[in-house]
């Protein structure tokens, strides 16, 4: 009874573990990119329903959801991924500073400017804490 | 950046100007050259004798010099000494609304504004017309579509709005002064002002 219990933990666990690397591992976009998709998969659809509308204050989106109905199916799935690939970019670059501080007191104390504080970290090859490498390389600063 | 048809900005490349009084004279570059590297590099650059730009200022020069140019006027003058770039951004007809053709464009301004080496410095947006339709409608219409590039890099980008500024040249500063009305005067200089306060 006991041994299964664990068993069953161990694999939440192991589950919980993967989905997590996973999420970690998974690649974020450049606001360049994110926005290209958008304009491929929804320019035609934008400039038919939402041509007065922008692009600041989420009024195209707000637009297309407004014109959900008669929206292509292919740029409603596509809106939603682009906003969350913007905001898994803003994420990653909030977090990099907080993820690498160990690292940036261990290796880049005297180090001035957030620009130059990333490349010391970039160049340090001691830094081989996989969270903070990783924050770098989600934040696009690589 | 004018009420014309299509409302394309043919492609400026890019440019940094260096020296004091070294005249605009953009490089043309493709559209699809532009990349994140070339922006960074660009606005990187600051020099430490940068002068200091009251965008208020900018804004009272062109309201009271409209049809005569604003190049020479003391305050836009100094911009030719900032670090910068020019960039095409197409709107719709005599519309704010960018085109979904040069979201890019401004996804890559974003980039580059989120990169570490950049965090510390404020940026000015400068829209700018061919000479087609009426200059005081143009000078309007370009200072609300700067408004509107300040706009999406600040809310759908989340770019600190106390880093950006934006102003509206209309056609007082065209870049091919030999013809007003050419498509190519329709363009968005993004200027590195200096160290956030």
């Amino acid at each position: 009874m006991m041994r299964k219990k664990v068993g069953i933990f161990t694999g939440a666990a192991l589950a919980a573990f993967l989905s997590i690397t996973t999420v970690g591992r998974a690649d974020t976009i450049s606001y360049a990119d994110a926005v290209t998709t958008l304009a491929k998969e929804c320019g035609s659809d934008i400039k038919k329903f939402c041509s007065r509308e922008n692009l600041g204050n989420g009024r195209i989106q707000a637009c297309l959801e407004k014109n959900a109905s008669k929206v292509s199916p292919t740029c409603t799935s596509t809106l939603g991924s682009v906003m969350t690939s913007i905001a898994q970019r803003q994420e990653a670059q909030a977090s990099v500073f907080k993820v690498c501080q160990h690292d940036i007191s261990q290796y880049c104390n005297s180090v001035k400017g957030d620009g130059n504080i990333l490349s010391c970290l970039i160049e340090t090859k001691r830094v081989d804490n996989r969270e903070c490498n990783q924050a770098i390389s989600d934040a696009g600063w690589r | 950046m004018a009420k014309d048809r299509g409302n394309k900005m043919i492609v400026q490349g890019l440019h940094i100007s260096v020296a004091l009084g070294l005249l605009l004279a953009p490089c043309v570059a493709s559209a699809q050259q532009l990349d994140n590297s070339q922006i960074m590099g660009t606005l990187a650059q600051v020099r430490s004798a940068a002068p200091a730009v009251d965008v208020a200022l900018l804004v009272e020069e062109a309201n009271a010099n409209v049809g005569k140019g604003v190049a020479a006027l003391p305050n836009w003058n100094k911009l030719s000494q900032l670090s910068q770039l020019i960039v095409e951004i197409d709107f719709e007809n005599n519309s704010t609304a960018i085109e979904p053709e040069s979201y890019r464009t401004v996804g890559l301004i974003a980039d580059a504004l989120h990169h570490p080496d950049l965090f510390r410095y404020k940026f000015l947006i400068v829209g700018h017309s061919s000479s087609t339709g009426n200059a005081k409608h143009n000078l309007e219409l370009s200072q609300k579509r700067a408004d509107a590039i300040n706009e999406a890099l600040s809310t759908t980008f989340a770019v600190s709005p106390d880093r950006l500024f934006s102003v509206g040249a209309g056609e007082e500063w065209p870049i091919n002064p030999g013809h007003p009305e050419s498509a190519d005067n329709r363009r968005v200089q993004l200027i590195n002002l200096g160290l956030l306060k």
